[in-house]
Parts: C-alpha cells; structure tokens; sequence
C-alpha cells in the first residue's frame, strides 16, 4: 500500500504558524526562556569567540545561580536603572539652578509636578523635605511662585500669576545703574502687574523684573519675569500700570526647585 | 529545497549573528552590526516558492527569537512580513541588487516595528532598541547585500533555492 505524504497547502501552512506563533505569544516567560538559555548553553563557546568572556577569569568556578536569582538580580537592576535615571535627571536639574545660585547657603530642593489647577501646582514634597510655607519656588531658574500649603509628603505652589501672590520686587533700570522697588500680584490671567510705581520712575517695556532678597526666603535677587506694558494708571496718573510677563510657560514646566535656606547652628 | 542544508545555514547565520565576531565589522559606539538573518529573511522571501518561502520566514523568525529573551515575536513578525513580501514579489519584480537592498532595509524596519509591538503585548517592560539603532542596522544589512549578495545566492544553489523538486527551476518553468 503506497503510503501517502502528508502535505498541507499553502494557506493552512501559514495559519499553523500563525497558531504556533500566537501559542509561544501566549506562553510564560519563563518556560520560553528555556529554549533561550538552552540555545546559549549548547553554543556558548560559539558566541563568546573572540570575546574577553572567553578568557578564563578569577571568580568563574563553574557556579551558576538558580533561576529565581537571576530574576530576583535581574529585577532589582532594572529598578536601580530606573533610580539612577531619576536622580541623573534631578543632578541636571539642580546643577543648572545652581550655576545661577552660587550662594553655599541655599537649599534646594527638586519636586516634581504631580497636578496642576488654577494658579496652584502640587508638588510630591512636603515638610519631611523641608519645605514651609512662603518658601521660593524656581522653575527653569525663575522664580514662578511661593509655597502655599504644606503636608508631610505634599505641598501646593501658588503661582505669581494668582491674585492671593504678592511679593516684593525690584524693576532693573539699566540706564542708572539701579532699581525701583515694589510689590507684584498675580492679574488672574497668564502674567502679573505691579501698581503704585510713581510716575517719575522711567519704567520701560522689557525690563526685568526681580523677586527681591529675602531673609530667611530668597538669599538673592531671581528674575520673574519681563515688563510687557507699561501705561500711566487708569485710576491715577501719578502712578504706572504695569503688567509683567513670566519667564517661562508654567505648562511646559515639569519639575520645580523650592529654595531651603539653611539657618546656620550657632554652638 | 534541502531542508537540513537550509537549517545548518540558519543555524550557522544565527551563531555568527549573535557572536561577539560581529563586533569586528560594527561601526559607531552603539556597535551597529549588520542582521544576517534579516538577509537571510529577504533572499527567500524574494527566491523562493511561497510555499518554501512561508516554512523559510517562520524558521528564520524562530533562529532570531531563540537568539533573545521572548520566543515569539520575531516568529510571527518574519513569518508575516516575510510571506507578505513573497507575495510582493509577485507584483513588483526584486531583480535588481539595488531593489533588493531597499527591500531589505525596509523589511527591517518593518519586522522590528511588528516585533516591538508583539513584545509590548507580553511584556510591558520590554527595553527595546530605539529607533536610530534599528534603522542604521538595516541600513548596514542593506548597503551589506550589496557584498554579499554572490555568496548568499551561491548558497541558494546549493540549498536548492527556487529548484522545483523534479529538478526544474523556477523561471524555466514558467
């Protein structure tokens, strides 16, 4: 009896491999990875050729460590990886807030962005960090806000464009060599203004505005922002109506520094 | 086609892929080498008949799959792209040396963006090659068949590529 030979057609030949594929898919990890180290052990000699694991080194006693290891070591590498990422990510961050922070007293603290509302953001830092309230918040190196609230772990930042944000500042004047004092509120919107600023200031569109040295807060002066208008004042015009521009998109920002002045001990 | 010639090659193809060997021909500090099977995955996809090219693209997918850390992936994403290519070929004629190479770089990109995401479907946590690696590799194999294209059809020969098992070629057929 002539024995017959089995030959599928085309179309059921690639459905079982598409089935087969899907089945290894579907299959755990680690049984697959049987067939992986198999491959490796069976052509180890093969793969390291010319390699420096090819050479005999101290420790290798022929001692393998069980599978569980492996993931346990395996695992716990991935999660170191991911922590170095994070602190390689705050290392930049700081290092380019310090380059304009020179002062060895100033702390800072990085604290990312963790939800966002009208004029507020909050931060996954709280009093266990250090941080209080009225504190200096930097952003990109401006200054983009005060803390507001403090709990252990969380914190709200109020931005200067909110209308409960006043803070004392100072107005470049390039021209004299010096600077106009006074205080910025939030307008509500996207920016800040700045009242009460007498007339015979020459204040002009495009210069800096600066949050003024605080003690105890700010050790020395950071930019907020850049006059946009500058008019005599609708109520009075004596005084100018000034609205300021922050640095910086307060959307695009991800993560901010709180500034943490450290109070010297006195012994 | 002689099957157990044709796994002795994918099997040879597989080791010196993944040997440290490869090293010698990388370019760049990302050590972009060039993906022998990828090669491979395209000269019979292109050669053979579809009904060899489907059992060649499979295979090859489970010699790159076995080479890393999931079985799978690559399987169905060479056999899929692969047989999908076999029948491209039937419309658009792979002759010359340069349609092949671009062929080859396009399959590459292609197979790796089907594998990635069959990946991501069993491992969230896959780490995989971003994509100005996965692109010089298959421009490297690409601008590589240029070089390798009188060996690799030689061994076709040798493997029976495109023979009909009465002994008549492909194109003597038709």
């Amino acid at each position: 009896m002539a024995r017959t030979k089995f030959k599928p057609s085309k179309l059921t030949l690639f459905i079982g491999f598409l089935l087969t594929g899907i089945i290894f898919l579907l299959l755990p990890q680690n049984v697959t990875s049987k067939v992986n180290f198999a491959f490796i052990d069976i052509f180890d000699y093969f793969l390291n050729m010319g390699s420096a694991a090819q050479k005999p080194r101290p420790n290798e006693s022929g001692e393998v460590v069980s599978k569980e290891e492996y993931l346990r070591l395996q695992t716990a590498y991935a999660n170191l990886d991911q922590q170095y990422l994070d602190l390689k990510k705050q290392f930049d961050i700081l290092s380019k807030v310090r380059l304009t922070e020179p002062d060895p007293s100033t702390g800072l603290v990085v604290a990312k962005i963790v939800n966002r509302k009208d004029h507020q953001l909050i931060i996954n830092r709280g009093s266990k960090d250090g941080l209080a309230a009225g504190q200096y918040v930097l952003g990109d190196n401006a200054v983009i806000g005060l803390i507001e609230q403090v709990a252990d772990d969380i914190s709200s930042v109020l931005l200067i464009t909110s209308t409960n944000c006043k803070l004392p500042i100072k107005i470049s004047a390039p021209e004299i060599k010096s600077y106009f004092n006074g205080t910025i509120q939030g307008n509500g919107k996207t920016g800040a203004k700045i009242g009460n600023i007498p007339q015979k200031y020459k204040i002009k569109s495009g210069s800096n505005v600066y949050a003024a040295e605080r003690s105890g807060l700010l050790a020395s002066s950071r930019i907020i922002g850049k006059i946009s208008k500058c008019k005599l004042g609708a109520k009075s015009a004596i005084v100018w109506d000034i609205e300021v521009k922050p640095m910086y998109d307060f959307e695009n920002i991800t993560y901010v520094a709180i500034v943490v002045i450290k109070t010297p001990e006195f012994r | 086609m002689k099957w157990f010639r044709f796994s002795m090659l994918i099997l040879a193809a597989t080791i010196i892929g993944s040997s440290d060997l490869m090293n010698a021909i990388s370019v760049t500090d990302s050590f972009i080498k060039p993906n022998l099977l990828l090669i491979l995955l395209v000269y019979f996809a292109i050669s053979c008949e579809t009904y060899d090219a489907i059992i060649c693209c499979f295979s090859i997918g489970l010699a790159a799959d076995i080479t890393g850390t999931l079985i799978g992936p690559y399987f169905l994403s060479y056999g899929i792209i692969g047989t999908a290519l076999n029948y491209i070929r039937k419309i658009i004629i792979l002759k010359k040396t340069g349609q092949q190479a671009f062929a080859i770089f396009i399959t590459g990109l292609v197979v790796q963006l089907v594998a990635v995401i069959l990946m991501k479907m069993k491992i969230s946590t896959v780490t995989n090659a971003g994509f100005f690696i996965v692109f010089a590799t298959s421009m490297y194999s690409a601008i590589l068949w240029f070089l390798l294209k009188i060996p690799v059809v030689t061994l076709g020969k040798w493997l029976g590529v495109g023979v009909h098992r009465f002994g008549v070629r492909m194109e003597e057929r038709t």
